[in-house]
């Protein structure tokens, strides 16, 4: 609970990214991305929303012991590269208390946790995580 | 056709990485800064570019050139300062030479100042994560050494390799810095040190870290040489980008801001990759040094820790990697790291102490790159008597 003074609109500005992993689908190519982007490979600007599925796999992993402030209390972090339907996607794998037990393909779902708290009375960021499906 | 000028390195300095306590970013500036300039004496400085990754987060300080310049006694000369990360030199180095080559100056002096020991470790980790894409990476504790270490198993799991076999980037770069009065570790570390060292982000153990120091280091670049023996001359300069969210990278062993930026270098120094005898790269873990060498085409893919481990990138062959010892040996100045590689790269082009026995290379490369190769640069250097 390092006091970091965040910012009301900076955090829910991205609220469909970090509740519902809502990336951006191409109109005219179909490509998609998450995060969003203004432009796409294609050159096309327009796009629709495109909420990524909530299981896929593991492809690459790291247990972090040097963490930045915010995330002292929470160490070691077990980060995580998973692919959701094709999108690769970056974050932290929880309920793994044997991280031995990962490896690259193991199916993985979407989770809904808390990622870090703003000192004692200030705000709390909720977002993504990851969790194995298989007990882990 | 514009008239464009040569571009010399006509002095260079730099104050050995270290926890410098008692000295804040103006004093280690102005140590590196009057160091170079007392070497040319009246350089007529159009300008002084001042690469810097972290002064906001760390000393809560912006425009920094302004009150740098004040502090050696120059407020009429503009001091700009260039952030790109951990790759700011690199650019301040092309945006310095951009100017000299134009003819808009006839010298500026380039500055590279990093104060990393500010703070404690958790909040320099919580700077460095600003190199990250914050909203989607450093917002979940995505680190840069937690995205060197996807990298290190990707690159292991590629190539076959075991983390012993890529040990040999730590024990080689601090056999280098044992020899090297200039280094911050001047210790010799054995397999067993490196094996038995703390996991920072598996499989990245602590010797596959650059230790963070404290430290400045400075050029002058002038339209013509000061001295005529042994002037050092940038033949080429190149930059490239690649800056994108990790999910969004095919691989991650693959530098393709390094591979365009140092392309684009020996094109415009026409020069080949294999005219190059002596290299210096960003190494702030082993596994960027490694990816480095491969994407700059100094090494074929997958190649380096066998390459290293058979001796056939150190001092008496073909090629010479990171003579210095590397960032892993010299340090990890943040912003300032690439004006470290370039002084350097110079000392080593001279032959100048500690750096006689490397013979007489005529053509070496400096390599500089921010975050995971999000905006790259290379220099190409050329000794001409």
């Amino acid at each position: 609970m390092v006091d970091q003074r965040l910012s009301v609109p900076r955090y829910w500005r991205r609220m469909p990214q970090y509740y519902r992993l809502e990336g951006v689908q191409c109109i005219k190519c179909g490509r998609v991305y998450f995060p969003p982007r203004a432009v796409c490979e294609c050159g096309s600007r327009e796009f629709k929303p495109y909420p990524l599925p909530s299981t896929g796999k593991l492809i690459n992993f790291t247990v972090l012991y040097s963490v930045p402030a915010e995330f002292e209390k929470m160490k070691p972090l077990i980060m995580g590269m998973v692919d959701l339907g094709g999108v690769k996607v970056i974050g932290q794998i929880v309920d793994c208390m044997d991280p031995e037990k990962l490896s690259p393909g193991i199916d993985v779902e979407v989770v809904f946790r808390m990622v870090k708290m703003d000192s004692t009375y200030g705000l709390i960021n909720y977002g993504y995580k990851f969790r194995p499906i298989n007990n882990c | 056709m514009f008239n464009t000028s040569e571009v010399y390195v006509v002095a260079h300095s730099l104050v050995p990485g270290s926890r410098h306590y008692e000295k804040g970013l103006k004093e280690l500036f102005a140590e590196a800064f009057l160091k170079v300039l007392d070497q040319v004496g009246n350089a007529n400085l159009g300008a002084i570019y001042v690469a810097n990754a972290f002064s906001e987060v760390l000393q809560d300080q912006g425009v920094l050139g302004a009150f740098l310049s004040d502090y050696v006694g120059m407020r009429r000369i503009p001091a700009i300062r260039i952030e790109s990360g951990d790759g700011s030199s690199g650019v301040a180095i092309l945006e310095a030479y951009n100017t000299v080559r134009a003819g808009i100056y006839d010298c500026v002096a380039v500055v590279g100042v990093e104060k990393m020991h500010d703070v404690v470790n958790i909040k320099l980790n919580k700077a460095l994560a600003t190199i990250t894409d914050y909203e989607y990476e450093g917002f979940f504790g995505v680190t840069p050494a937690a995205q060197a270490a996807m990298a290190m198993r990707e690159y292991m799991l590629k190539y076959g390799y075991d983390y012993e076999d890529l040990a040999t980037w730590p024990i080689k770069m601090h056999e280098r810095g044992s020899k090297n009065p200039l280094a911050y570790m001047k210790k010799q570390a054995s397999l067993k040190d490196v094996l038995e060292s703390e996991v920072v982000a598996d499989p990245l153990r602590l010797y596959d870290v650059a230790p963070a120091v404290d430290g400045s280091a400075a050029v002058i670049l002038c339209n013509k040489p000061v001295k005529s023996d042994a002037a050092i001359r940038i033949d080429g300069i190149g930059i490239g980008a690649y800056g994108t969210y990790t999910g969004q990278r095919d691989s991650l062993t693959e530098l393709l801001s390094v591979r365009d930026a140092t392309n684009m270098a020996l094109r415009t120094a026409h020069v080949s990759i294999g005219d190059i005898r002596i290299a210096e790269v960003h190494d702030t873990y082993s596994i960027l040094g490694m990816l480095s060498l491969e994407s700059m085409g100094l090494v074929r893919p997958g190649e380096t820790p066998r390459l290293l481990s058979t001796g056939a990138l150190d001092a008496g062959n073909k090629l010479v990697v990171n003579a210095s010892g590397g960032l892993k040996s010299m340090g990890f100045p943040g912003g300032a790291s690439g004006m470290y590689e370039l002084a350097l790269m110079v000392m080593e082009l001279m032959n100048i102490k500690p750096f006689e026995s490397l013979g007489k290379a005529e053509l070496g490369v400096v390599q500089d790159m921010a975050g995971f190769d999000l905006v790259s640069t290379s220099v190409v250097l050329r000794r001409v008597s």
